[in-house]
């Protein structure tokens, strides 16, 4: 008896935590999303107002996040994918070296990676000085920051560890004996690659994108310190509604309705990669 | 053969300026922590430790480290206690529902953070419990727990359950099966799972920065420093913050001797 008691008593504390701390919150803001702010308060009448008015007020930033963030999805997913192609095909005895490397930037800090590509981009950064040193530039130039190309280098930066590991993990998974087969049968290389090892990168593919696109669709701390004018992402607004104008139930509309956005560009991009880099 | 050498080269090369890409901010912020002057450029005109003393003069950042501390310590060891306890009921149960249960518990970290930590300042505000470092610990204890019972669950899903129903039927109470028999195996994963909660912990900022209320953890203390423009002191911050994580991630990887 205490067998089949056992399993349920061990699981509680979790599925308490997971009550208290995720669906409770979670659901609590959902219905929130659907109340209204009057003088700053709070007004428990159920309406789409606030669905309706992301759509017109904040569709623009919005589309933009949802393209930035698939840059950097796309961006990230294809450098982890060669990293990791490199350590496994290719760097022979240093692969473990280049793993450790990876790493290494895991755990490095979020806001100091951010603070570093500040520095690194800026006016007086070290780019700029070693242009200068150089000689290819006389006065520091400012292109490099405060622009949508240094939040795309400043979040790829910090998620490409992230996207190595699953991709690290099917990679791994992959025998040598098939790939040898193929040669010995007269495929080329491309073809190795294409037929027989992406086929088995698909799920760490879709699981790097995944990842790394709904990470930066929610940033909000990049884009303001790095980010400049044009690199508004929705996350800066939806903080905005919680830290500037005090309107919790537009901001929580805001996010459902951008997480219903990710989802819809996730479910389409996993099934466009299903497709193509199908079995044949 | 000649172009076998040339496509190794390039092959050499990619990797090298990955590595770079990748260590190089953080080389770059440990050296110039270092800088005497107040500007961070190159070439570095002076070293000093100008920047640590004055950063160890502020009590404000007594109190964000502490407070860091102080909510790692709590969420490694609750973290730890759940997430294990979770694992080791899931090991019995079928693979197939085992892989659901940890998807579920997956959701919070699949959230973007901000939603995640949104969601908990408007339910603890709303609700009136009210913020402070309680709902920072309780924040990062949804947020390390899939990690905690990823780690533990794939050592003990390893784990032969049939030692435990014996020493079980040898009369020996639940704890006492636990202590004599699944920790001298378990313990070094469980102790590196502790690590990895206590590192994510010490390096999250969104969660703290929404249910913290007043006061600073690190990475939040580290914010308001960075909002008011770039200074060789959040060098010193960013450092010290970094090494804590990599001390907790390194010693992580040495106990569970993770080899990927």
């Amino acid at each position: 008896m205490t067998l089949r008691r056992g399993p349920l008593v061990l699981l509680s504390p979790a599925f308490g935590v997971f009550a208290v701390c995720f669906v409770l919150p979670a659901a609590y803001f959902f219905v929130v999303s659907f109340w209204q702010v009057r003088s700053y308060r709070l007004v428990k009448e159920t309406t789409a107002e606030n669905y309706l008015r992301v759509f017109t007020d904040y569709s623009g930033p919005l589309l933009d996040t949802l393209v930035l963030a698939f840059i950097v999805a796309t961006t990230v997913t294809g450098f982890a994918f060669f990293y990791v192609y490199l350590c496994r095909f290719k760097a022979g005895r240093f692969a473990p070296l280049l793993l450790f490397a990876a790493m290494l930037t895991l755990f490095g800090g979020y806001l100091t990676k951010i603070y570093m590509w500040r520095t690194i981009l800026g006016d007086s950064g070290i780019l700029n000085a070693s242009l200068i040193t150089a000689g290819l530039i006389e006065e520091p130039i400012s292109v490099f920051l405060f622009n949508p190309v240094a939040v795309v280098i400043t979040l790829g930066h910090y998620l490409v560890p992230f996207a190595i590991l699953p991709l690290y993990g099917v990679m791994h998974a992959i025998r040598d004996d098939p790939l040898e087969a193929a040669r010995d049968l007269g495929a080329s290389r491309w073809h190795v690659f294409r037929h027989i090892v992406l086929p088995q990168c698909r799920t760490g593919i879709v699981a790097a994108f995944t990842l790394t696109f709904l990470f930066t669709s929610g940033d909000f701390a990049t884009a303001r310190l790095v980010g400049g004018p044009d690199a508004s992402l929705f996350g800066v607004f939806v903080q905005g509604q919680f830290t500037q104008r005090l309107n919790q139930p537009m901001g929580a509309a805001m996010a459902f309705t951008m997480l219903a956005c990710c989802l819809v560009v996730v479910s389409a991009v996993a099934l466009g990669v299903r497709r193509a880099v199908a079995y044949r | 053969m000649r172009r076998l050498d040339a496509i190794a080269l390039v092959w050499w090369v990619a990797g090298t300026a990955a590595v770079f890409f990748m260590l190089a901010p953080l080389v770059a912020l440990f050296v110039f922590s270092f800088s005497a002057g107040s500007v961070l450029t190159l070439p570095v005109t002076g070293w000093s430790v100008r920047w640590y003393r004055e950063l160890a003069a502020t009590p404000e950042f007594w109190i964000a480290l502490k407070n860091s501390l102080v909510v790692c310590v709590a969420v490694g060891f609750a973290s730890t206690t759940v997430g294990t306890m979770a694992a080791m009921a899931m090991a019995r149960l079928p693979a197939r529902r085992a892989g659901a249960l940890i998807s579920v518990f997956s959701l919070p970290v699949m959230l973007p953070p901000l939603v995640l930590a949104l969601s908990m300042l408007t339910f603890f505000v709303g609700t009136g419990l009210g913020l402070g470092l309680p709902t920072v610990i309780l924040g990062h204890l949804v947020y390390t727990l899939p990690f905690v019972v990823l780690i533990v669950y794939a050592r003990m899903a390893a784990f032969d359950p049939a030692i435990i129903d014996s020493a079980r039927d040898l009369g020996a109470s639940p704890w006492r099966t636990f202590a004599t028999v699944v920790l001298p195996v378990a313990r070094p994963t469980i102790i590196g799972a502790a690590l990895v909660a206590m590192a994510l912990s010490l390096d999250d900022f969104v969660i703290a920065l929404f249910t913290i209320g007043g006061g600073n953890t690190l990475p939040t203390f580290m914010w308001g420093m960075l909002r008011k423009g770039v200074n060789p002191g959040i060098n010193v911050v960013g450092v010290v913050l970094v090494t804590l994580i990599l001390v907790a991630s390194l010693l992580a990887l040495r106990v569970t001797r993770y080899r990927g």
